[in-house]
């Protein structure tokens, strides 16, 4: 009996394809390259199920793990993290699972086999033919694939190359494939001919592929979604051309033809390695597909993984809606409000906005998205084009450009700009090209000996800082931004009158700031110090893109400065006195300093409230500085200032702050509710009151913007903590920065995504615990409802528990819990506690 | 006497990371703080002996000490200007690379481990450049090799950090087999393994041609070619970035330079052989030419620099080959220092491209403008030597590393010429080409002068060998030619296809890859992570 395929009982039409793998791009989250490095949801195109079904779904695709290993848990009961109770009333929800109570639970658990959970049950062609001979297919298509990827999408690197993108993705993956020898030296015969033989057009050649492969209908989504999330990390990085097409309103799809490329090496292989074996292995490897599905659910160590990462959202909500119970006093009673500040959401604000408030009772702080509400292209002086400094859920809308005020010095700078970028083109082919590299050496390598001290002891930086090559320090103080609207060599830049007054009034109605303005009010943006850091953007400002919120900073406070836009803000019932100014700042998260720019704009009659903004900023940054400085592995009890500092330009270090480890709440509330509470730096603050907010626009955008973005924050936490291997980006230690947008960890293997395990991890503890976000809205329950019927995507991250919303009350008391269905369910943190039994728990874990 | 005290006293630098590699073991983990003060002030105390070093030599000169041996051949500690400068080098590089480790690898729960390996290495190319007797030099020659080997497989489960290990371990040991028969045969002419008897053995009979001689300078040469992975064997250094940055810092800082150190101390065995210079000026011009042209290919930062150390490798093996060990050396060391730190500075790569928003001025490809600048660079050039006093076409094997200079400098002027950027920047390319020139210039006398005494003065090459040196010229110029003229060309299909072989290191590495069954290294899980796993 032949094995082979009756190929013409599965024939799919050209268009039937095109669909298929256009479903399979859609599953795939965007990755931004490391300069812009933005938070994403990992599971984005997949949360329209439950978080319980994905987990299932993408251990059984992929091997991916969606939870901790078994031993976290066990750990989190030993340290009171995880509570029993918590256990037993999931356990008592979930019908399919008969256990009497938490400890039999755990019992059984501990005689279970948790391997399986890594093992993925979907093999594509080169996983079962390693499973035949042991050759190790599936890394060396990987290493091909990736290889080829970084030089396509190289953007820096590599100097012999085509000018950018001539050809389309697999137009030249063909050529590549055609050219390139190594699949055939490495033993697939033929590899080369076998894909010059497919169609130029990918759709036809995936289709080929396909009927080659025999694949049916029910087995292909699966296939062509876990081929996928076999090089997830191009796929995703490919993906981030599609959500930005698709953001300014382009059509394209880029994964889609990447995926036909997976498919065409895929028909490479089991064309090259063809024999029985291979086919009829193959055949039960696509039964194996459908049968096993993960709808039945028939895996039990997953199950409860699961029950274990519910119980522990649980227990970590009792903590915080707990917490808010306590009243605290506020020192701020009675003493007149005299300087507003507003932060962003970023859950780094909060210790130093706590700090701020207790060394300040003159001081109100507000959290808003720290892009304040201008999305701005923003152009550094003397750049040609700029980053989107906007969240990536939005198009950017204005070209803002840097400037110097003085018209003569602006253009020396960027004259100044322009001939150091010429020299160090003209220096950088001399020492890198091919020869020529040897006559820089000889004479040009010994002056590097000098430097490797400098850098090594903190002197120096190991390249110039971007922002500031080629400014001295004068002009960086001075360096502002041009708002006004004009044509600017083919380009339009700044932004019209009508669209700041618009932008102003929004800005200020979302953050809940449209009367009692104070004598100051600080727009304070953030963004971070460390060097020789590949992923030093991931720890800027998030809703800025990516970048420092210095920008967008300085646009909000000249706009809100404007006399103009004030008159008209007047018409519409905003009032803003003259005697209130704004003053542009940034929070530097790294060392907790703040400063204060184009203070010399700053009238006389503020220059008192200026001095004492200022002495107040020292204080806070000190205390900020002494609480944050205890999650790091400080030997003895030296200077923290100094310590601190000293962390931010250090070329060797691979922590140089936290960044968001440890967030998993959002508290939208006024400042009033929350003001005294120690949220440990793990809450995004948003500042709302609904009583203002008429027919709730403000609610709606909060829970369609700002939520969405914490959420993907969270999640990217999350998943870079529970799989790091495949959400994550691995060991810093081993970064290796390709095509200048991501790293690879070592030599070879896919892009990797998401965090460095020592961003998550101190050696000891996880910095950051795998926690789904709680969202704490103070709201009427009602109004939160109509939102989520309104938006359906809004409604899928909270049906399907990838967060978890919550009702505070007007006293600050977190009253209800959303339980999907539109439905909310009462809370009550006392509810089914016992005192803990030690002696039970030492027994179980 | 007192001069056998300093030199013996140098052995304190080595014994110091001998006594961290031995304290290691008993602090192995995550946060080792005791492990790093030692370390700390070790890499200090190993900079304070090689200055002192330095002292010792300009005074007295060569310095040997007392010998401790079985028939001449064991261990004595040689001082003289060479292992000075290298052993120098290698402790300021040392400092860099601990110091950087010690916030690097923080968190990582074997980082006494990591740092007793990188003390064991550096301990063992301490006592490779300090050896004056054959005995001592194989036995540290195989040490270095041992010693980074555990430090590549520092994350010992990882399939990728296995294959680079078989492989540069294959390579290695067939090293040491070569410098194993070399040292044989040179033991049984002379019938003494100290190295100053028998360079003064080898002066005092120049002429005497003995087949076992030139056997022996072959096979030293093979040796280096192996050890500082030229050209086909290179495939384990582009690989080894599955170990921390800081190793590959080490590695391409210091123990590569194994290869044309050892060439440079054996110089005067080399110099009486035919075979071994054309050897080293195949394999390691072929090598130059290679690497950096692979490297232009490579779109990884640590992969490229990899390819990069490859050429510069052959470029330095290259120059021994043609006899000019002065510019060898210069080389080498130069070279040393630009790679630790491209090394640890390759996290900084996106700083270097989010500054590169700035549009360039636009490439003119106009070859009137190309033949100026190259006009221009000679002149530059060889005005500068003549108000220096040197005429490289007199020194015919000088006349090669000019000429490299002068290629290097027409495609710096070149890319200002060519590009509308204006007079500012073409004066400052002009100025910047000066300086390097000049550099050049006092950089190359005074390593001459340096090393004057270890090394053969540069002599009339064999007719062989000016017909390669010629060769290769023109080969280097034509190559210089194409990249100045690059621009009009990037975008030929042709010209692409061979970048993708190139990028594919010309499938040496595939072949490599198929003799030690790569595709059958599995991942394990013993030490693959810098966590201690829950399960």
């Amino acid at each position: 009996m032949s094995n082979s395929i009756n190929t013409s009982e599965i024939i799919f039409t050209n268009e039937k394809m095109a669909q298929a793998l256009h479903t399979a791009a859609k599953k795939i989250a965007p990755l931004w390259p490391l300069e812009n490095f933005v938070a994403v949801n990992p599971y984005l195109g997949l949360s329209g199920h439950s978080f319980e079904s994905i987990a299932r779904q993408l251990s059984f695709q992929a091997g991916i793990q969606t939870t901790m290993p078994r031993d976290y848990y066990l750990k989190a009961i030993q340290e009171n993290k995880l509570l029993l109770e918590d256990i037993e009333i999931v356990l008592a929800k979930n019908k399919t699972i008969e256990y009497d109570d938490a400890p039999s639970f755990i019992r059984d658990l501990k005689s279970k086999d948790f391997e399986k959970v890594k093992t993925p049950k979907v093999n594509t062609v080169a996983e079962v033919a390693r499973k035949i001979s042991s050759a190790n297919w599936p890394d060396f298509m990987l290493d091909c694939i990736s290889s080829w990827a970084s030089s396509y999408f190289d953007q820096a690197q590599s100097q012999w190359k085509k000018d950018k993108h001539q050809l389309s993705l697999f137009s030249a993956w063909k050529i590549e494939a055609e050219t390139n020898r190594s699949p055939s030296l490495m033993g697939l015969k033929g590899f080369h001919q076998l894909i010059t033989e497919l169609p130029d057009n990918p759709t036809e050649a995936a289709k080929i592929a396909i009927d080659s492969l025999g694949l049916d209908e029910e087995a292909l989504p699966i296939y062509l979604h876990s081929l996928l999330l076999r090089v997830g990390g191009w796929s995703s990085y490919i993906a981030h051309f599609d959500w930005d097409s698709n953001r300014y309103g382009r059509e394209e799809e880029l994964v889609s033809e990447f995926l036909s490329i997976l498919v065409c090496w895929e028909y490479g292989i089991f064309n090259a390695l063809k024999n029985p074996v291979l086919e009829s292995q193959w055949k039960i490897a696509k039964e194996e597909m459908i049968k096993k599905g993960f709808s039945e659910g028939s895996n039990s160590a997953i199950s409860d993984l699961l029950i274990l990462q519910e119980a522990y959202d649980l227990s970590a909500q009792r903590k915080l809606t707990g917490k808010f119970k306590v009243k605290v006093q506020s020192n701020q009673e009675n003493i007149k409000c005299k300087v507003q500040a507003v932060f962003c959401i970023d859950v780094r604000s909060e210790v130093y906005r706590r700090n701020l408030e207790s060394v300040a009772p003159e001081f109100e702080t507000l959290g808003f998205a720290g892009f304040f509400g201008f999305p701005i292209n923003f152009v550094k002086v003397g750049h040609d084009d700029g980053y989107d400094q906007c969240p990536a859920l939005i198009p950017s809308g204005y070209k803002v450009l840097e400037k110097i005020d003085d018209q003569n010095q602006n253009e020396k700078v960027i004259l100044r700009r322009k001939l150091n970028r010429a020299f160090s083109f003209a220096w950088k082919s001399f020492k890198s090209s091919a020869i020529t590299s040897f006559g820089f050496v000889s004479p040009v390598g010994l002056s590097l000996l000098p430097k490797l001290f400098t850098d090594s002891f903190g002197i120096t930086r190991p390249v110039p800082h971007p922002q500031h090559n080629g400014l001295s320090k004068k002009e960086i103080e001075n360096l502002s931004v041009d708002i006004e609207s004009r044509q600017n060599g083919g380009q339009i830049t700044g932004i019209p009158l009508a669209d700041r007054v618009n932008m102003a009034k929004g800005a200020l109605q979302a953050m809940s700031l449209t009367n009692n303005f104070a004598r100051m009010i600080m727009i304070v943006g953030h963004g971070s110090t460390s060097v020789n850091n590949p992923h030093a953007s991931g720890l800027d400002c998030g809703a800025c893109a990516g970048q420092s919120g210095e920008a967008n900073a300085k646009v909000a406070s000249v706009i809100l400065n404007d006399k103009e836009v004030r008159r008209q803000l007047a018409i519409d019932n905003i009032f803003i006195p003259d005697t209130t100014y704004f003053l542009a700042c940034l929070h530097d998260t790294t060392t907790d300093e703040v400063s204060l720019f184009n203070t010399d704009l700053v009238p006389d009659s503020h220059q008192e409230d200026l001095e004492n903004i200022k002495q107040r900023i020292r204080q806070a940054g000190k205390s900020a500085r002494a609480e944050r400085v205890l999650r790091m592995s400080m030997e003895g009890d030296g200077d923290i200032d100094s310590f601190v500092r000293s962390r931010s330009n250090d070329w060797s270090q691979i922590r140089p702050e936290w960044g968001l480890a440890g967030c998993s709440s959002f508290v939208v509330a006024p400042r009033t509710i929350t003001r005294g509470l120690n949220l440990e730096g793990r809450s995004f603050l948003h500042s709302y009151n609904w009583k203002d907010d008429k027919g709730f626009a403000v609610l709606e955008a909060i829970m369609t913007a700002p939520m969405i973005v914490t959420s993907w924050i969270n999640l990217q936490y999350y998943a870079s903590t529970v799989d790091n291997k495949h959400f994550g980006s691995g060991n810093k230690t081993l970064h290796n920065v390709t095509s200048g947008v991501g790293v690879l960890e070592g030599f070879a293997g896919d892009l990797r995504s998401g965090l460095p395990m020592q961003s998550i991890y101190d050696g000891v503890n996880y910095q950051h615990e795998p926690l789904r976000l709680s969202v704490v809205i103070n709201a009427p329950k009602e109004a939160m409802i109509q939102m989520l019927e309104k938006h359906d995507s809004v409604r899928e991250l909270c049906d399907n528990r990838w967060i978890f919303l919550m009702a505070m009350n007007d006293e600050g008391e977190v009253t209800d819990i959303y339980d999907g269905e539109l439905k909310w369910k009462k809370l009550n943190v006392e509810e089914g506690i016992f005192e803990r039994n030690e002696k039970l728990i030492e027994e179980l874990v | 006497m007192t001069t056998d005290l300093f030199t013996i006293s140098v052995l304190v630098s080595p014994l110091l990371f001998v006594v961290i590699a031995i304290l290691s073991w008993f602090i192995r983990g995550l946060r080792p703080h005791n492990l790093i003060r030692v370390s700390r002030i070790s890499s200090y105390l190993a900079i304070i002996v090689a200055l002192i070093s330095v002292v010792i030599v300009y005074q007295f000169g060569l310095l040997e000490s007392q010998s401790y041996d079985f028939n001449n051949l064991g261990f004595s500690i040689r001082l003289d200007s060479l292992s000075v400068l290298i052993f120098s080098m290698i402790n300021l590089i040392s400092f860099i690379v601990m110091r950087f480790s010690f916030n690097y690898m923080d968190g990582d729960n074997r980082q006494g481990v990591f740092i007793g390996r990188l003390a064991a290495t550096i301990a063992s190319v301490q006592l490779l450049v300090l050896a004056g007797n054959l005995g001592m030099l194989w036995i540290a020659w195989v040490l270095t090799s041992i010693s980074l080997h555990r430090l590549l497989l520092f994350y010992s489960g990882r399939r990728r950090s296995k294959l680079a290990a078989r492989k540069k371990f294959i390579a290695a040991r067939l090293s040491d087999l070569f410098l194993l028969g070399a040292i044989v045969l040179l033991y049984n002419h002379f019938g003494t393994g100290n190295l100053q008897e028998i360079f003064s053995g080898l002066k005092s009979s120049p002429n005497a041609l003995d087949p076992s001689i030139e056997i022996a300078a072959a096979l030293i040469a093979l040796a280096a070619i192996l050890k500082s992975a030229l050209f086909p064997t290179h495939a384990w250094l582009v690989e080894v970035m599955e170990t921390p940055t800081p190793v590959s810092a080490l590695l391409h800082a210091g123990l590569l330079n194994a290869g044309p150190f050892l060439v440079a101390r054996m110089s005067f065995v080399m110099m009486e052989s035919t075979s071994a210079p054309i050897l080293l000026i195949v394999f390691g011009g072929f090598t130059a030419i290679f690497g950096s042209i692979a490297y232009m290919t490579q779109s990884s930062v640590k992969t490229a620099l990899g390819y990069s150390s490859i050429s510069h490798m052959g470029f330095s093996l290259l120059l021994c080959g043609f006899g000019i060990y002065a510019a060898a050396m210069l080389h080498l060391v130069a070279h040393s220092f630009y790679k630790a730190h491209a090394f640890l500075s390759s996290g900084s790569f996106i700083d270097v491209k989010k500054a590169s928003k700035i549009s360039l001025p636009k490439r003119t490809a106009n070859p009137i403008v190309l033949i100026i600048s190259i006009i221009l660079a000679f002149t530059i050039f060889s005005g500068l030597a003549y108000l220096w006093g040197v005429n490289p076409i007199e020194e015919l094997s000088l006349l090669v590393i000019s000429c490299i200079i002068v290629m290097g400098l027409s495609l710096l002027i070149g890319t200002a010429f060519d590009s509308s950027a204006g007079r500012k920047l073409i004066s400052r390319v002009v100025a910047m080409a000066t300086l390097v020139a000049l550099a050049f210039f006092s950089l190359e006398t005074l390593m001459g002068t340096i090393l004057k005494s270890q090394i053969p003065a540069i002599s009339q090459p064999s007719t062989a060998v000016t017909i390669l040196l010629f060769f290769w010229l023109i080969i280097f110029g034509g190559l210089v030619l194409i990249q100045i003229f690059a621009p009009m060309l990037k975008n030929k299909d042709i010209w692409q296809r061979w970048s993708i072989h190139f990028r594919n290191g010309l499938y040496a590495n595939v072949l490599f890859d198929r003799l030690v069954g790569a595709l059958y290294v599995k991942t394990s899980k013993e030490e693959s992570d810098l966590i201690k796993r829950y399960d």
